[in-house]
């Protein structure tokens, strides 16, 4: 199964996972989010989503000067931000629970 | 498009192109991140890796972010502002906020002297933040207005070039003239502390809330109502301050340079005895002895002749007469003390002294 259209739907709680433990930049999160095992995830994908959560006010920005090559720009999760990634966590995990139920059913 | 074995800035350029129906403050986002991300990916690449082979072409990452960031594909513009009305609510807004900011700057220049004027800006900043406060942190409908897209414009250089690298520059600086500001407000709140004390209160919550204001603006632009008044007033106070040092200074320099002596001079003396009885030829002197001279007024008689050597506090002196071009002193009549108490005789008392034979005339000539 390709991976990278399930991915579409959960990409958001993950970038919002990955940034909840610590601040980052673009390509740092697109680096901890293939060290988590979502390998096929795509940089333009993350940077597009890093761009909607920012816009829809679930991250904040700052800029961060460096010496060698253009400034980074890091998000950060804010309020909104956290409770979003508790309700979709919430969606998820009884989510997964319905889906591997009914797995389950054609296992057995 | 052949972007083979091209760098960075060519990668970039394509992504700007493939993204130019964006709102251009969204593209400057945009581009900032993945101009850091592509300049980081470079130093990565193998010796005949190019940016193509890891990112796919400019336009499919362009593609790729539109989707992932939710923003419409490439065929469709954003709508950029309502065309059907001139006066929108965010335009209104904007110009509010502009308007309020100049108006700042002017009150702040006499805000120390009447700071209830600062009332007029705060009515005007509170009239148009609530036009728009309701439409969300970023404000994107003032982002697209063609003017803010214009300054936008203007504010985001090409990469590279000497004005990009001055504005990164100034950016940098801008938690520094947070602080300045705070620091600037807070003097203006000590200077006003001792005249008006809710002028200082306002002055002073505006200091203190100016520092959380600057950090809180860039991602939420509604701050701006408030960031972008504080600079202004901050730098009215400054101007304000300036001015009145400069005054002060200069005074103190007049004061310095013209001490105003407050004492009396007199030109003659004139004595009564307890009988009201004028006193000729009476000497005065000091508690230590010294002649009492009262300004000198008849040095005008320079002839050859050896004046008379009359002591020079001997009172009264002699007047002085000019006549036909020549010059004589003359002795003082009686009349010479222009209100003459009423026991004084009248024989004495009121003849003009031109009129009064010269009693003891020494003719200069």
């Amino acid at each position: 199964m390709d991976t990278s259209q399930l991915l579409k739907g959960v990409l958001d709680m993950a970038v919002l996972a990955v940034l909840r433990k610590d601040d980052g930049y673009g390509y740092d999160v697109v680096r901890r989010l293939r060290a988590g095992g979502l390998n096929d995830v795509g940089d333009a994908s993350v940077y597009g989503t890093l761009r909607r959560l920012y816009n829809a006010g679930m991250l904040t920005s700052y800029v961060v000067p460096s010496e060698e090559g253009p400034h980074r720009k890091y998000y950060s999760i804010n309020e909104t931000g956290r409770v979003r990634l508790a309700e979709s966590r919430e969606t998820w995990r009884s989510f997964a629970s319905t889906l591997d139920g009914l797995l389950e059913e054609v296992a057995a | 498009m052949n972007t083979q074995a091209l760098g960075v800035e060519y990668y970039l350029a394509g992504m700007r192109a493939a993204l130019d129906d964006l709102p251009p403050s969204e593209v400057a986002e945009i581009m900032e991140d993945v101009s850091a991300h592509v300049a980081e990916l470079s130093t990565e690449l193998g010796e005949d890796e190019t940016l193509e082979q890891r990112l796919g072409p400019p336009e499919q990452y362009a593609h790729e972010l539109r989707q992932a960031a939710g923003y419409p594909p490439r065929t469709e513009r954003l709508p950029v502002t309502t065309k059907n009305k001139l006066v929108t609510r965010p335009r209104a807004a904007a110009w509010g906020l502009v308007i309020a900011t100049g108006v700042t700057l002017l009150a702040g220049a006499a805000a120390l002297r009447e700071p209830a004027i600062l009332l007029l800006p705060g009515v005007l900043l509170v009239l148009s933040l609530a036009l728009v406060h309701d439409r969300g942190p970023t404000q994107q409908e003032i982002m697209d207005l063609p003017e803010t897209r214009r300054i936008q414009q203007w504010l985001t250089p090409e990469e590279g070039t000497p004005a990009e690298r001055a504005l990164t520059y100034l950016k940098s600086l801008q938690p520094a003239w947070w602080l300045v500001r705070a620091g600037l407000l807070g003097l203006g709140a000590v200077l006003l502390a001792g005249r008006d004390i809710l002028g200082f209160l306002v002055v002073a919550a505006i200091a203190i809330i100016s520092v959380f204001a600057g950090p809180r603006a860039k991602v939420d632009r509604r701050w701006l109502w408030f960031s972008l008044p504080a600079s202004a007033l901050a730098v009215g106070l400054l101007f304000q301050v300036v001015d009145v040092t400069a005054n002060n200074l200069a005074y103190s320099s007049r004061n310095q340079s013209y001490p105003t002596p407050m004492t009396e001079t007199y030109e003659n003396i004139y004595v009564q005895d307890e009988n009201g009885k004028w006193l000729t030829n009476v000497q005065l002197y000091d508690q230590d002895g010294n002649p009492i001279n009262a300004q000198r007024q008849y040095y005008g008689c320079n002839g050859s002749d050896p004046q008379p050597m009359i002591p020079a506090n001997r009172y009264p002196r002699p007047k002085i007469d000019y006549e036909n071009g020549t010059c004589y002193t003359v002795t003082p009549s009686m009349s010479a003390p222009s209100s003459t108490p009423s026991t004084s005789p009248s024989s004495s008392g009121s003849a003009p002294s031109s009129s009064v034979p010269p009693t003891s005339v020494s003719p200069s000539k």
